[in-house]
């Protein structure tokens, strides 16, 4: 007989943040759109609009609609002389890992709930295990998989040169990888992803002890996630798309999919190794869930002023856009109008939300028994709050993929290699060693 | 009960996935089905108090071996069309082995009643529920002298180790610097 108390049914709800990644996909691909048309001074996507909702186009952000409809209703092709099954099978694997690895992020802080056979604590992962981080290193080792099999399977030349192409940079930069996130392992001395967090906030953010090993963790994320400067699987002067040239529709939508989720986890994990996670920089949990009003309030505020700002910049170009004569006047009018309203009337609520809560919210501990316990209300505002800054962390490193992406020219393939096996692994290596030598000397 | 379940489902995969290494009769067929066979054991794992052991046999059989299997398939060429023999004269050489392997599992299974069965149980009764962490392992292999001391002989394996990958490039080495500068094939080649 299943019991169902409290701490079973929050372990249930802790599935929910499984997806989080993929809720991330869009504001990725948003992102990179607007940021890369940012960089080559161009407009980027603003034609898609909901003429149902007065031609709004939300700066872009509509134009993932009609790529999404456009890939569910094209010709799922497959090419001839293609292995069926593989050809079919493999790109699911990206995303099959995608909604599988969040599982060992840990998204809050342990919390201490009454249940019905006394206290237990919830940790903020779905999967707490004691080999944590190794699990998610294996888990996301697997989505290369689906890169080379579906390579294999279109049986076409240039699918497979890059199939091969990204199997060697992955099997190149995963030893790199895991060297450089060892030095703040050895200094932790866990493999628990919470663990991590909690000594991160008891002592200083693991950028700070392990500079060396946060840029060269970073590059590594920017291999083993396939993107520029180290998109060697694709190439369009050489090899075209790579991998997934034969692919077409929501398979190859599959594909560019796994991929953005491999980008919002790889700044999970970035943020929870190197940039101390969940927490709020200069506040561990205990802080947060003591003064819940004013930081969720905080938060709030600053949301609904960043609302604020987007309706003055929308106010600003439609004073502009009132000076040029251009045809569609009359629908860029009545959508900069839609958009002033929307967002001036959404930042004053969150204002006023935030008002509210800093007045009202004063969590005292509660009276379940025990001294240190708080009341369940007070650990979920925690944990909101908590969600929230690491989706912020994790937004800010997806910025820095795009930002790299749009900067850098792409190497060639031997200096990948080159950089990888001649530069980068010896750097790890001698970081590692420092580390442990400092650490015993340190830590006696 | 559950476990009895998971253990079903994972031993099924197993045996199903060890089936298809054996029948299949495309390099990378067979070689997906190994990855099959490692995941299913890496559940098995994990069901005897193993995490830790669980994920090593993902991150590095599953994650990196068979990957570098597979990377060699393309690489030589195999994974073309065209289809290897099922069974050949060296797989005659897996036939004894595989027949001594089941004799004695057959032997084990006749000779089974419930005296063995007290006796396992008693044996599992000592071994202690938290034998697979990070921790333990890490005790049984760097605790000093009183668990004999595992480090010597793990540093040795990975000297070992490292020897022979520094070895297998300088053969490789020697016999490329040995090839012929030009470059062309001898036998025409694809153009």
């Amino acid at each position: 007989m299943i019991d169902f108390d409290l701490p079973f049914l929050l372990a249930i709800a802790k599935f929910a943040l499984v997806f989080i990644p993929l809720c991330l996909i869009p504001i990725c691909i948003f992102m990179e759109r607007k940021g890369a048309s940012l960089m080559q001074d161009r407009y980027g996507p603003n034609r898609a609009n909901i003429p149902l909702l007065g031609g709004i186009r939300l700066f872009g952000f509509v134009q993932n609609l009609p790529d999404g409809i456009k890939l569910f209703t094209k010709e799922n092709f497959i090419p001839r002389g293609a292995h069926t099954f593989w050809y079919l099978l493999a790109p699911m694997i990206p995303l099959a890992v995608a909604l599988l690895t969040p599982s060992v992020i840990p998204w809050f802080g342990p919390m201490v709930v009454e249940g019905s056979r006394g206290l237990a604590t919830v940790s903020g992962q779905i999967l707490d295990a004691d080999s944590g981080v190794l699990v998610l290193f294996a888990l996301s080792g697997l989505s290369i998989y689906g890169v080379v099999l579906g390579a294999w399977a279109s049986n076409s030349k240039y699918a497979l040169l890059g199939g091969m192409r990204a199997s060697a940079q992955m099997i190149s930069y995963e030893v790199s990888m895991g060297l450089s996130a060892a030095g703040i392992f050895l200094i932790v001395g866990s493999f628990s992803l919470t663990q991590i967090v909690e000594w991160q906030a008891a002592h200083t953010w693991g950028i700070v002890v392990q500079p060396v090993g946060f840029v060269l963790f970073l590059t590594s994320l920017f291999a083993e996630t396939g993107r520029a400067p180290f998109d060697m699987a694709e190439g369009e002067s050489e090899i075209v798309a790579g991998y997934f040239v034969e692919y077409s529709a929501i398979r190859f939508g599959l594909f560019y999919m796994g991929e953005y989720a491999h980008i919002a986890i790889a700044g999970a994990l970035l943020s929870t190794l190197f940039l101390g996670g969940y927490q709020i920089p200069f506040m561990d949990t205990e802080a947060v869930r003591a003064n819940l009003g004013f930081v969720s309030g905080a938060i709030v505020a600053a949301v609904g002023l960043s609302c604020l700002g987007i309706a003055y910049m929308v106010r600003r170009w439609a004073r502009i856009y009132s000076r040029m004569q251009t045809t569609d006047a009359v629908d860029r009018k009545r959508e900069y109008n839609i958009l002033n309203g929307a967002f001036s009337v959404i930042g004053l609520g969150l204002l006023a939300v935030a008002a509210a809560l800093m007045v009202l919210v004063h969590p005292a501990k509660g009276g379940l028994g025990a001294a240190d316990i708080w009341p369940l209300w007070v650990n979920l505002g925690t944990a909101a709050v908590q969600v929230g800054t690491l989706v912020v962390k994790i937004l800010a490193i997806c910025w820095i993929f795009v930002w790299v992406r749009w900067t850098l020219p792409r190497f060639r393939y031997d200096q990948v290699m080159a950089l990888g096996w001649k530069i980068m692994l010896n750097i790890a290596l001698v970081n590692l060693l420092v580390t442990a030598v400092v650490a015993k000397l340190v830590k006696g | 009960m559950i476990e009895q379940i998971y253990f079903a489902i994972f031993a099924a995969v197993a045996v199903g996935c060890a089936l298809g290494v054996l029948v299949s009769r495309h390099p990378i067929h067979g070689a997906m089905s190994l990855i099959g066979v490692m995941v299913a054991l890496s559940g098995v794992y994990s069901l005897m108090a193993s995490p830790f052991l669980a994920t090593l046999q993902i991150l590095v059989y599953a994650g990196a071996i068979m990957m570098l299997v597979i990377f060699v398939i393309m690489v030589l060429n195999s994974a073309k069309d065209s289809s290897t023999p099922r069974f050949d004269l060296h797989a005659m050489v897996g036939v004894f082995p595989a027949l001594a392997i089941g004799a004695v599992i057959t032997r084990l299974i006749v000779a089974w009643d419930a005296k063995d069965g007290q006796a396992v149980a008693d044996a599992m009764a000592k071994v202690p529920a938290e034998r697979g962490t990070v921790d333990a392992i890490s005790k049984v292999l760097f605790g000093g002298r009183e668990t004999s001391g595992w480090a010597i002989l793990f540093l040795a394996v990975g000297l070992l180790l490292l020897t022979a990958i520094v070895g297998a490039v300088l053969l490789a080495k020697r016999r490329l610097d040995k090839a012929p500068a030009d470059p062309t094939p001898a036998h025409g080649g694809h153009g």
